[in-house]
């Protein structure tokens, strides 16, 4: 039997700048988000900055805030599949978001830092397409909290100048961001926001947290989820980027997207401005991705300063670029050598 | 698509006996979370040829709490957070350390399970397979002991997918 189609029925995603208007209206111009922290001290660190929500949001009431938004029925017999940073108390994460939403289950939660989410997605998506269900929910957030900051400060890997700037000459590192999201993927939708073609992940096999340098893992995952949907990287019309603003990390992605042969298709990381999500982050960049493709306007790469020859790619740094979009890929790099790819086709 | 997980092809577990050993793994510190799962992975594998379409899944229902207490109490006193720290901060890290050294370039899989540790990553594995993602998984469950007492625990398998006629 044939796998069945997987669609993305509903997306929302919530960052520093709220819901989807202003992601909209002033994250795809490049207008960055980030801002002196003051959800607690930072004094003593490295950088003050980081792009949040007002006040300090609690991360069950946002996840239930957005699996309201994409699926308000009955949820009875839909499972939930939820990613969060890796915590002792996940289980009862789990526990309150399922109560609260009435879900059928939240089986687990996926832990696998920036490609939780998406590998919660790839999970989803399987179970649609071999008939295990017929529809799932996926959610996923982080909230900008003391402990983060403090160990991604000490790793000597935020951004002094308060900047993120992906691919760019002069990139000091990544700011992390409040990002929570949700998907709802369906067989059946009658007007869905995209469909999900194709899924892949992969490992490099190379260093604890160094993605490899030749970017042959993230390039196998890419091959994969192109594979999967049956058509080629001449297809692509976006790719929305891993793009931690990191030097080592921005340029194993490029080499990946260049074994790809996806150097010369648009590229960004939205990650220049609503920040890094951590375990979210590859869910509110499915969610950014898909919101590309509706309004057929691609995102800046924020913060650019200056190429960098380690990363020739089709950068969007003049402004946000009208396009069609027929298929568009997100790709995101996580510790420990995990590459996921999840590639979108217009609905 | 369709496949499923066939019968274990080798498993191992820590603690074997009162008196097991942990090797230490360089540039993991003060926890013994990452170091299990490298033991129990390599006594998995010992005399193994994983291919190189091998998944890895790591569940642990409570994860590396002693790192995430040293992080917090180093916050909550205003005193530094030791560097290492960071490499160690999710549990995908020490998965790079095993999938590095065994050659292991199928997809990278953690999770916090809500239910049975091992069935719940054994589930993680097959959806793997029915997506054609990998071809074997090391699955992986660690538990540290808790405040009340009990001692850590971890336990590896190496399962295959095998496709439907």
């Amino acid at each position: 039997m044939a796998d069945r189609r997987v669609l993305i029925a509903a997306a929302a995603a919530r960052t520093a700048f709220g819901d989807h208007a202003r992601l909209l209206a002033e994250g795809f111009a490049g207008v960055p988000a980030f801002a002196p922290v003051t959800r607690f001290s930072t004094a003593g660190r490295r950088t003050q900055h980081a792009a949040t929500l007002p006040g300090s949001p609690s991360l069950v009431d946002e996840l239930v805030r957005v699996v309201d938004q994409v699926y308000p029925g009955d949820r009875a017999s839909v499972p939930l599949l939820l990613a969060a940073h890796a915590d002792a108390s996940n289980r009862a994460l789990a526990e309150e978001v399922a109560a609260r939403t009435g879900v059928r289950d939240v089986p687990r939660v996926y832990t696998g830092a920036c490609v939780a989410a998406t590998s919660a997605v790839a999970d989803a998506a399987t179970m649609i397409a071999t008939g295990q269900a017929d529809r799932v929910l996926v959610a996923a957030g982080y909230l900008v909290e003391p402990s983060t900051f403090a160990l991604f400060d000490a790793g000597r890997a935020l951004a002094r100048d308060g900047r993120v700037r992906p691919f760019s000459a002069g990139r000091q590192g990544m700011l992390l961001g409040d990002g929570v999201a949700a998907v709802l993927l369906t067989a059946e939708s009658a007007r869905p926001v995209a469909r999900l073609v194709g899924w892949a992940r992969s490992g490099d096999a190379y260093h604890v947290c160094k993605p490899r340098p030749d970017g042959t893992g993230l390039a196998r995952a890419i091959r994969g989820a192109v594979d999967r949907a049956g058509v080629s990287t001449t297809d692509i019309d976006y790719v929305n980027a891993n793009g931690t603003g990191t030097g080592f990390n921005d340029a194993a992605e490029v080499a990946a997207l260049r074994l790809a042969g996806l150097d010369r298709v648009p590229v960004s990381s939205t990650k220049s401005v609503h920040g890094h999500a951590l375990e979210a982050s590859g869910l509110v960049e499915l969610v950014v991705t898909a919101l590309a493709m509706r309004a057929g306007r691609l995102p800046v790469n924020s913060g650019f300063l200056g190429a960098d020859p380690d990363c020739a790619v089709e950068l969007v740094v003049d402004g946000p670029r009208r396009a069609r979009v027929g298929y568009a890929l997100t790709v995101n790099s996580a510790f420990g050598g995990a590459n996921t790819a999840l590639l979108l086709e217009a609905a | 698509m369709n496949a499923t997980v066939v019968p274990v092809v080798a498993s191992a577990s820590w603690p074997e006996s009162d008196v097991d050993t942990i090797t230490p793994v360089t540039g993991f510190v003060l926890s013994t979370f990452n170091p299990l799962v490298a033991e129990v992975a390599a006594r998995c594998l010992a005399g193994q040829q994983p291919g190189a379409r091998t998944a890895i899944v790591l569940a642990s229902a409570t994860g590396d709490r002693t790192s995430a207490d040293a992080v917090a109490e180093a916050v909550a006193s205003g005193t530094r957070v030791a560097p290492l720290l960071f490499f160690q901060s999710n549990p995908n890290a020490v998965l790079g350390h095993v999938a590095a050294r065994w050659g292991l370039t199928g997809p990278v899989v953690c999770t916090s399970p809500t239910g049975d540790p091992m069935a719940d990553a054994l589930a993680c594995a097959e959806l793997l397979f029915a997506a054609g993602e990998a071809d074997a998984a090391l699955v992986i469950t660690v538990e540290l002991a808790d405040d009340r007492g009990g001692t850590d625990r971890a336990d590896a398998v190496l399962v295959t997918a095998r496709e439907r006629a």
